[in-house]
């Protein structure tokens, strides 16, 4: 929980705002601690453990948005920043009148916090680093293998948002993430394996109990072993084929063609210039077939412990669940309190999140789920006479409206005649978004359904890099391109 | 308006860390504020400020364990705990043989342009340069972008006796025109907000958006291309973030590994990092306190050089070219002030020159798809055209591009005269021409 001193700051600067004339304002403290730390074989690349601190003011005057965010937290520092805050939202009468209107939303008062098992603050380093350590040794042992990477990232943020309608929310999020990555680097290549997800882990709303779950080191010497293997694979080559995709390569691939294109902000053209907008329009809900009738998408912020899921977001709107595509059909937006009457919502659901408290909320994907099916990826490749099964996500692009797209991934195994066959090197795949989904015929059941956290989704200017998470299990896709080479 | 906390505070502040018993410590202090405006739909929807100070401590114990802490509240009392914090993380890290100790004294000759003016920006001034640009739209069209000013202070000291300190402003703005089946983007950086016009930017936005109404379908295939700064930006920060650092060079992970003295690309092709120079926005000197300098990393086409920092240069008997990231840092030197150096044409007679080819003004989303050949991915966007005859003949629909980074510099026939600096979705800004390039290859097209 936040000290007293804190509320009076924050009620301060609700104070000032409303003196200065703001229709709406709300003010957020927000306390981020965070632990990373770095191995490369056998040494302590870096560790680093910090906080950052700050009040974030956000006001409506005369129907426009204003913000201002401080470090600074002496009250005369917090009174400024108020203060600023309505005068940046004034200065947007040089356009062009706007008129923000915010869905209503009960002012909650609540305290929540993650559910931990271990404080993964108070787990010693030396056992941290011994673990990373360990697991580095157990990929150099062997052969071949060039380079061993393993690492640890923690976060704790600590928030008390108050607005001017009366909500006050006391907030505590522990998210912890761990990984391990093998690297062979040849004369013209580099392979890498990673365990158990890529771009440094597995990460969740969970405690220490997280990482000692991951049991990096039993796997370190199959990853590294995979790594110096797909050096002498053959190429995947170019072909349309049935394409099967583990969980976390696909978690990516409804962040990427699902969970961007249902913002709202960016099918209302706020993120245009930037990030990019959406194929999506308003109309669609209700009618646009997405995928096929196996595809229903969910986005949920109460999944207890994944990397998405809090009490409440940074607009003061409770956790909710959505229904996003059902049996294939477009049905809703993820939206905020500005957003929501555009579209004939009543109420936001609760999707807006501010990276720090030096910047604007935005909507941003929860967790956005690919409900499990009821096959396996053991049936799925049983009931495949050719194609390929493609495993943790190497590399991601996708156009501005997130129509096209290619993913590369660390490694694939062809498949014939029902059967996991010769491992292949440099796998992609391409695609169009609509296309994709409606091919797909096989999702994986709840045994092999799990949530995979996205920690580095970026969106907005200033910057923001939000931790997100998606839930799935292994699928099955007709008719893909694979092997694209240029 | 904000007012400068100074060297002489930030040093003062930064002493609670330094007086904090361990064999070395480094303090790395930023103070940072600005304003930034977005509009979208022709409106400013977003408008935001902020001030941020952080000082992050390194600290040295047994001559080579590392810990490193931070806290960004201005207090001395929270500076001295970071750096006790920091010792007792280096307490707890094993040695590390390779750590090159902290860097001495080093008289940092090179200042940059503080502008007063960028620094003391209003949000009505942002805001005018909004409606300025927004004025240049026709009735139907649509604007997006941002303006944005920003100042800072950096302070690199240390129990060595290192005392650095730099400010540096700078702006930016750019301008997406939205029409309803084309769109047209232009963006400039500079160190002074005076030195944009967001009138010129809007107009070239509208005009690209204009041309580009009704696109057609391009097949994919290989294509003499014509990419513009902004598009030449991904391409060569791409590159540094895969292999112009010293220490993908020193893994051998690096498309110039192994390759330094040998001709990797067209000789009309220079690229350097050039902190200093008067026209980019970086600082004189790293964030281990080293003068910054200007390095060639492909001159003329041959793979001449990578950047260093303290770490790899121990590593490689070498010095370090001042181009450390904060620590702790894994990634090892990046070079943060590219510049790929102007040719001899216009654009006007690069265009001319082109029987058949595709104008890029931006590519979105790239990535890589191979590390150490250079291979990339990505789309086109707002403002993809049709070359016939010497001419721009129409707007085409956006494509994606899958290529080979090197062998697209290789195959280089013409440079621009004149260079912009230009954002990219994952890095930050590099100064760049535009470029003819011959059997550049689109892989897939989409649907806008």
């Amino acid at each position: 929980m936040v000290e007293s001193g804190i509320t009076e700051l924050v009620e301060r600067a609700l104070d000032i705002a409303r003196a200065d004339g703001a229709s709406y304002a709300d003010a957020r403290f927000l306390q981020e601690e965070w632990e990373a730390i770095d191995v490369q074989d056998d040494r302590v690349q870096g560790v680093d453990r910090g906080a950052t601190a700050g009040i974030g003011v956000r006001v409506i005057v005369d129907g426009s948005w204003g913000f201002a965010g401080t470090a600074r937290l002496d009250a005369r520092d917090i009174e400024l920043a108020a203060a600023r805050a309505v005068e940046i939202a004034r200065s947007c009468s040089a356009v062009k009148a706007a008129s923000v209107r915010l869905a209503d939303e009960p002012p909650n008062t609540a305290t929540w916090a993650t559910a931990i098992d271990e404080d993964p603050f108070a787990v010693s380093l030396e056992e941290k680093i011994a673990t990373l350590l360990d697991a580095s040794a157990r990929m150099k042992l062997v052969p071949g293998l060039t380079i061993a990477e393993a690492s640890i990232d923690l976060w704790r943020r600590t928030s008390f948002l108050a607005t001017s309608e009366g909500a006050r929310i006391d907030q505590t999020v522990t998210q912890s993430g761990a990984g391990i990555r093998a690297l062979a680097v040849g004369e013209r290549e580099v392979q890498q394996r990673s365990y158990p997800n890529s771009f440094r882990g597995h990460f969740a709303c969970k405690g220490y109990e997280h990482i000692r779950a991951m049991d990096l080191a039993s796997n370190a010497p199959r990853i590294a072993e995979e790594a110096v293997a797909l050096m002498k694979a053959p190429e995947l080559p170019s072909a349309e084929t049935t394409l099967i995709l583990d969980a976390p390569q696909l978690a990516l691939q409804v962040h990427e063609s699902i969970g961007h294109p249902i913002e709202l902000d960016r099918v209302l053209g706020m993120e245009a210039a930037y990030a990019g907008t959406s194929f999506l329009a308003p109309p669609d809900r209700g009618s646009l077939r997405y995928g096929s009738e196996l595809v229903n998408i969910t986005s949920d912020a109460t999944l207890p412990g994944a990397l998405g899921s809090f009490g409440f977001d940074d607009e003061g709107v409770e956790a909710q669940r959505s229904n996003i595509i059902t049996d294939g059909i477009f049905r809703e937006f993820l939206t905020s309190r500005e957003t929501a009457p555009e579209v004939g919502e009543a109420r936001s659901n609760g999707t807006m999140r501010a990276s720090g408290w030096d910047v604007i909320p935005l909507i941003r994907m929860t967790n956005v789920n690919l409900e499990p099916g009821d096959s396996s990826l053991e049936q799925m490749i049983a009931d495949t006479d050719e194609g390929v099964f493609m495993s943790t996500n190497q590399s991601w692009s996708i156009d501005d409206k997130r129509v096209n797209f290619q993913f590369g991934c660390e490694i694939a195994w062809e498949i014939r005649k029902g059967k996991r066959r010769r491992m292949m090197r440099n796998p992609n795949y391409a695609g169009k978004t609509v296309e994709f989904w409606s091919s797909c015929d096989a999702i994986g059941g709840p045994d092999e359904w799990a949530v995979w956290g996205t920690p580095n989704c970026g969106k907005g200017q200033p910057g923001q890099t939000a931790r997100v998470a998606h839930g799935t299990a292994p699928a099955r896709f007709r008719k893909v391109n694979v092997g694209v080479r240029g | 308006m904000t007012e400068p906390i100074g060297r002489e505070r930030l040093l003062e502040t930064a002493d609670a860390a330094l007086r904090v018993a361990a064999d070395g410590i480094q303090v790395l202090a930023f103070h940072s504020w600005g304003g930034l405006t977005r509009f979208a739909s022709s409106r400013i929807h977003q408008n935001t400020w902020r001030e941020d100070i952080e000082f992050r401590v390194m600290a040295v114990v047994d001559g080579n364990r590392t810990g490193v802490a931070s806290t960004h509240s201005f207090e001395p009392g929270a500076v001295a705990r970071a750096a006790e914090d920091a010792v007792a993380i280096a307490r707890h890290t094993p040695p590390d043989p390779d750590f090159p100790g902290l860097a001495p004294p080093s008289p940092v000759t090179t200042t940059t342009p503080f502008d007063e003016a960028t620094a003391n920006a209003t949000p009505m001034e942002r805001a005018s340069a909004v409606a300025v640009a927004l004025a240049e739209f026709p009735k139907g069209m649509d604007g997006a972008g941002y303006v944005e000013t920003v100042a800072d202070e950096v302070v690199v000291c240390s129990t060595t006796g290192l005392q650095a300190f730099g400010r540096t402003t700078r702006a930016g703005v750019s301008v997406l025109a939205m029409a309803d089946d084309s769109s047209g983007y232009a963006e400039r950086l500079e160190r002074r907000f005076g030195d944009l016009d967001p009138r010129v930017l809007a107009a070239r936005a509208v005009d690209k958006a204009e041309r580009s109404r009704d696109p057609q379908a391009a097949e994919p295939g290989a294509y003499t291309v014509i990419l513009e700064p902004a598009a030449t930006s991904t391409i060569m920060q791409f590159l540094a973030f895969l292999g112009l650092g010293a220490k993908p060079y020193l893994e051998e992970r690096s498309f110039m590994s192994g390759k330094l003295g040998e001709k990797i690309a067209s000789e009309l092709i220079t690229i350097v990092d050039d902190p200093v120079a008067p026209d980019s926005l970086g600082l004189p000197f790293d964030f281990e306190g080293s003068p910054s300098q200007r390095v060639a990393l492909i001159e003329k086409g041959i793979a001449a050089g990578v950047v260093w920092d303290r770490t790899t240069a121990k590593k490689a008997g070498t010095e370090s070219t001042g181009h450390a990231l904060p620590p702790p840092n894994p990634y090892g030197p990046m070079p943060l002030n590219l510049r790929m150096e102007p040719g001899s044409s216009t654009i006007e007679e690069i265009i001319a020159s082109t029987e058949r080819g595709l104008l890029v003004t931006r590519f979105h989303y790239s990535n890589v798809v191979n590390e150490k050949e250079a291979i990339l991915t990505g789309m086109t966007r707002d403002g993809t055209f049709l070359i016939e005859d010497g001419r721009i003949a129409r707007g085409v629909k956006n494509l994606r591009y899958t290529q080979n980074a090197i062998e697209a510099l290789s195959n280089v026939e013409a440079v621009g005269d004149t260079t912009e600096i230009s954002t990219e979705l994952f890095f930050g800004g590099s100064r760049a021409p535009a470029l003819k390039i011959r059997d550049f290859k689109f892989s897939s097209s989409t649907t806008h």
